[in-house]
């Protein structure tokens, strides 16, 4: 018999990094778009990274209207799509940590993390450090959605 | 409180560990990526894996708003050069270092690290309270480390033995000021009569050892302390 066709995998609660680079739209559409089909909710986190340097409860005022655009941004997107996303601004020592202990506070089945499509000096594909982190550490299920490669590239 | 701890072995990690127990904000740097992979994976994302004894790292890890700095790797010379630039680089307010050599003690205090724990010298005085390792037994560093609290037991064939301090040519820079006999400790009076037995405990610099040792064991050479 065969199977009743499916709107994609099913979560209840997702937690999306919003890291501000452009892919991020494309990432909260795609969630957004699942998360109606699923009446799930979308939680839309930014981490700002702090270094040693700073106390972590540092002002972030400079950099506000950045800030501020980049939680409209996923807000836009995900009303676009007709879901209410919940943004989250989170200021830490380790992004991919700061990630996971709010997928694990929220009790969020799924992760997802965008990645840029990048080469490290013109050689290898960079993974950076956060996604490796966040692949070893969240309990819930990932997606780590990468960005289509630039036509030069392919 | 800000603490950063570098050197991430068996007192590195646990320190760190306690540390965070108690809710203080701690960074601990191990320049092994390996080891500082494994404490991280263990204790969070509060590892840095880099050299404590470089400048640059140093401010990397927040040692410009560090309330201490506590070297305790298992080389001075790092512990020594790390105490240093935090102190006089960063304004660290405490430094403390692990000093694994008990003769570089009076280095590390010249040179300005406030605080100073070796395990070594911890270790030799459990021994020695209850094992006479040395006739004269260290029991403290005083002041800025120049001085130190000497006990001199006396035993059979000691020549202070029947005589009074009065009586006993002892080396510049060294007083005895208190006897204990019986398990009571009493104030050494210039004609107290001493007696096999008696713990004379003095206070002087390191180099009169060899006096005091003469005139209150005997004349044989003393043996190296620490």
């Amino acid at each position: 018999m065969p199977s009743e066709p499916t709107t994609g995998p099913s979560f209840k609660r997702a937690v999306v990094a919003l890291s501000g680079h452009p892919n991020g739209q494309r990432l909260v559409r795609l969630v957004g778009e699942l998360a109606k089909a699923h009446k799930a909710e979308v939680i839309g986190v930014h981490v700002v990274e702090i270094d040693w340097s700073m106390p972590l409860d540092m002002d972030l005022a400079a950099r506000s209207d950045e800030i501020q655009q980049i939680l409209d941004m996923a807000e836009g997107t995900a009303e676009s799509v007709g879901v209410k996303l919940e943004s989250v601004l989170l200021q830490a020592r380790d992004v991919g940590a700061a990630l996971v202990d709010e997928a694990v506070e929220r009790d969020a089945d799924l992760l997802v993390i965008g990645l840029a499509y990048r080469t490290k000096f013109g050689g290898d594909f960079a993974m950076g450090r956060t996604i490796p982190y966040v692949l070893k550490n969240a309990p819930c299920a990932v997606w780590v959605v990468r960005e289509p490669i630039p036509e030069e590239n392919s | 409180m800000f603490v950063l701890v570098i050197g991430g072995g068996k007192v590195g990690y646990y320190l760190t560990k306690e540390l965070i127990g108690s809710g203080h904000e701690v960074v601990l740097m191990e320049k092994d990526r390996d080891r500082a992979t494994q404490i991280a994976d263990e204790i969070g994302s509060v590892v840095i894996s880099h050299d404590g004894c470089e400048g640059k790292y140093l401010a990397e890890a927040g040692a410009n708003r560090a309330d201490i700095v506590a070297a305790v790797t298992g080389d001075d010379e790092d512990n020594l050069v790390i105490c240093q630039m935090a102190k006089h680089h960063f304004d660290v307010p405490k430094t403390i270092a692990r000093v694994n050599n008990p003769k570089n003690e009076a280095l590390f205090k010249h040179l300005g690290v406030d605080e100073l724990i070796s395990p070594t010298r911890m270790i030799l005085g459990s021994i020695e309270q209850d094992i006479p390792v040395h006739e004269l037994l260290h029991l403290a560093a005083l002041g800025e480390g120049e001085l130190e609290l000497i006990e001199a037991h006396l035993q059979a064939g000691s020549p202070a033995i029947g005589k009074a301090p009065k009586d006993l040519t002892m080396p510049d820079n060294c007083s005895l000021f208190a006897v204990i006999r019986d398990g009571k400790a009493t104030p050494l009076r210039a004609d107290t009569v001493l007696e096999e037995g008696d713990k004379v405990i003095a206070i002087g610099k390191a180099e009169c050892e060899a006096g005091l040792h003469e005139q209150l064991i005997g004349s044989q050479e003393p043996a190296a302390v620490g």
